[in-house]
């Protein structure tokens, strides 16, 4: 009688344990929550102003600068200057810089990168599906995102040439060491 | 404990722990002497967990099957869920950035709470992590009791032990009255009790009756149905199986559902005020305005292609209409739309100007702007219009330059570049306001002073204009575990009747030549059981006192 008690007792102790871990380990995880500092960024799929279809996936391996902004966002008028001069000083050195513009139309976007002057690559968030999946409240909001896809920091508000300049270090100086 | 010894004087080896012997129910634990009431809980067996020895596993085992521990984990998760409802949870918003709105609206208590996660309390590692144990006490308190007590009951001796009969809590010790015999006084009381329903086990010279025994199986029965309960409640976080989703839906444009293949929209809002006259006095005096009846006419689609293209339109299939109402919500495979708010903000979606002659006023043709995925070309009669530029919220900056200050089409304004007769070859820009007030405010005659010449863009009536009216919020749920919580909440119920509605009663008598011990036990409701007890003996002409058998005490 006592060997098969323990027997039952094991198997229900086990049921209980895999039914308790499959009602915490969501809880302790929370997948479903937006992107902070440490955690990977959610895969997006956007239309690049050009035509072509961008996954943020094809970028793992290069350092990431998303910038979430929109034409009538004078912070992030403000910031383009310092964001186009961090693009020309670090695109050959594996960093990737990209605009996210929130759900305005291709015309509105191009006209104003070029009154700009404006290079670097914007993708279209036209279904605004990107902006919800990053969690993105005010405008503009830069994710710095790292090789391996984990963000190492968030800037909600104008970034200055300056902080652009020291998270790019930072990651480089983390990617290369 | 551990040095009892449980083999019993009838011969019978218990289990460590037995408290009266499995046989014939003579008490083991305390001197022969004792009269007082026995603990007749799990009629005296052993519980399972009671051993020599344990192991880790026992240890576990032992530590859920305590009472104690079970009420402790309740009254923390009490104290948990309580501390949850001090601040509204983070659930319960639409665009919520947590980490500012508890400081801001509740100050550093407020901060506080949010820190220690509190705001997610429902959703936390810690109360699930409760819950599973309350769950693990449930199932392991409840094995731990009911099979021991089901072996006892199952294979009960009639003839018991003196000590057992005469420590009931009712007892009758007594001569038989004269001019019966012994066994004619058993028949007759048996015959008695089984008018009142009790099953009856005779033995030379004893009797055993017992009836209801069910009502014992009463509290496991809603065990098992709180279990259901709460694995219903866990199996909430299976993704897909719960949702609780508050969103803004703008008339005309559908919406997806998040995690789900489903769009919805907001085919048309309306809202019925209470008038004056159906109001108190008092309110109408305050200036209060009072909604009686707003209604979303509401077009469920299932999207069957295109669903995540970030470019193109997602195809969608209509599966469902239904007039949305406060508490009428549209019901599809388990999704529920119930109406929350709305907003009755006036949008612009769209204007359909003409395009006319300006010296004869002939109309050549008309177009229509959409305010978003505007079209890049237009073609009309003999003209061509090409967008060039668009401001959704038209206004000078400093330097004097064109921008748009937010992207809601407050004031829209379009630049096209115009080719066609009379025109230069490269085309002139025309820069068109559709709102009249914007005409006059950035003086659209003014500024295409010379090309309004030749043509003229405007809309010719309201119809032509195309307005969101309404914004209807609309609150999205699904609930797959929710039968299963009726159901887990229905068996338990049925356990609370079993048990509290009906008592499990035993009666042993025992003869010895013409000297009658009768012991009887209930779980419940004494006063009914010695009643009973008075009225079989009744029958064999035996008077007793129902308040004078009934010994007192507090052991069920």
């Amino acid at each position: 009688m006592g060997k098969r008690n323990k027997v039952v007792q094991i198997a229900i102790l086990a049921v209980i344990l895999i039914i308790g871990g499959f009602a915490i380990v969501p809880s302790l995880l929370q997948s479903n929550e937006v992107p902070v500092v440490g955690s990977s960024v959610p895969n997006i799929k956007l239309q690049e102003l050009n035509g072509d279809i961008q996954s943020l996936s094809d970028y793992k391996g290069s350092i990431m600068v998303l910038n979430f902004w929109g034409t009538w966002c004078e912070p992030c008028k403000r910031e383009m200057p310092a964001m186009q001069s961090a693009w020309e000083k670090w695109k050959d050195k594996g960093v990737y810089i990209v605009g996210i513009n929130y759900g305005e139309d291709a015309l509105v976007v191009s006209n104003f990168i070029e009154k700009m002057g404006v290079e670097f690559p914007m993708w279209l968030d036209s279904k605004k599906t990107a902006a919800k999946a990053f969690g993105i409240r005010p405008l503009p909001t830069t994710f710095f995102v790292q090789p391996d896809g984990k963000v190492h920091a968030i800037k909600q508000g104008e970034v200055t040439a300056e902080e652009l300049d020291a998270y790019l270090m930072q990651m480089i100086d983390a990617a290369s060491s | 404990m551990a040095f009892q010894n449980t083999k019993c004087e009838c011969g019978h080896q218990n289990a460590l722990g037995t408290v009266l012997c499995e046989h014939c129910g003579k008490p083991l634990t305390e001197e022969n002497s004792s009269t007082e009431i026995l603990e007749m809980r799990y009629d005296g067996v052993a519980r399972k967990s009671q051993k020599a020895n344990p192991g880790i596993i026992d240890r576990v085992w032992n530590f859920f099957s305590s009472v104690k521990i079970a009420v402790i984990l309740i009254v923390i998760t009490l104290i948990g869920a309580s501390l949850g409802t001090i601040y509204p949870q983070e659930s319960q918003f639409i665009n919520l950035d947590a980490s500012i709105y508890y400081k801001e609206t509740y100050g550093t208590l407020g901060h506080i709470y949010y820190l220690l996660g509190l705001s997610h309390t429902y959703e936390s590692w810690w109360f699930i992590l409760l819950l599973v144990m309350i769950g693990a006490s449930l199932v392991i308190c409840s094995l731990d009791r009911v099979l021991p007590l089901y072996r006892a009951l199952h294979k009960q001796k009639v003839r018991k032990h003196d000590q057992f009969l005469k420590r009931q809590r009712v007892v009758v010790d007594a001569d038989l009255p004269e001019g019966i015999a012994g066994q004619e006084a058993l028949e007759q009381i048996g015959s008695a009790l089984k008018k009142k329903r009790y099953r009856l086990i005779a033995e030379d010279g004893a009797l055993m009756a017992e009836k209801n025994r069910f009502s014992r199986w009463g509290p496991y029965i809603n065990h098992i149905g709180l279990i259901i309960f709460l694995l219903a409640v866990l199996a909430r976080s299976i993704p897909g199986w719960h949702m609780e989703y508050y969103a803004a839906f703008p008339q005309g444009t559908p919406q997806p559902i998040p995690d789900t293949s489903y769009y919805l929209q907001n085919d048309k809002f309306t809202v019925e005020y209470y008038s004056d006259e159906e109001m108190p006095e008092q309110f109408v005096e305050e200036g209060r305005i009072m909604p009686k009846l707003f209604e979303t006419k509401a077009t469920l689609f299932r999207c069957t292609a295109d669903c995540d293209d970030p470019v193109k339109e997602p195809t969608l299939v209509e599966v469902a209409k239904h007039d949305i109402r406060v508490n009428d919500p549209l019901e599809y495979d388990g999704l529920m739309v119930y109406q929350y708010d709305f907003d009755l903000t006036p949008k612009l979606v769209a204007v359909k100007p003409v395009l006319k002659d300006a010296s004869s006023g002939e109309v050549l043709g008309s177009f229509e702007v959409q305010m978003s995925n505007t079209a890049s070309t237009y073609e009309i009669g003999p003209y061509t219009l090409e967008l060039k530029e668009k401001y959704l919220d038209f206004t000078l900056d400093e330097n004097g330059e064109p921008r748009t200050q937010s992207p809601e089409p407050n004031a829209p304004a379009f630049v096209f570049l115009v080719r066609g007769p009379g025109l230069e070859a490269h085309g002139e820009p025309y820069m068109y306001f559709p709102l009249q007030k914007d005409k006059l405010r950035f003086k659209e005659n003014v500024l295409n002073k010379d090309i309004m010449q030749h043509i003229i863009i405007d809309v010719e009536s309201m119809n032509d204009v195309t307005i969101s009216d309404s914004k209807s919020y609309l609150n999205v749920r699904k609930d797959t575990a929710l039968p299963w919580i009726w159901v887990g909440a229905a068996i338990s119920m049925i356990g609370l009747v079993m048990g509290f509605y009906w008592q499990h009663r035993r009666m042993w008598l025992k003869l010895d030549g013409n000297h009658l011990v009768l012991g009887a036990h209930t779980n419940k409701n004494w006063y009914g059981l010695r009643h009973e007890v008075a009225r079989v003996l009744q029958e064999i002409s035996m008077e007793v006192d129902s308040k004078a058998i009934d010994r007192g005490g507090n052991k069920a």
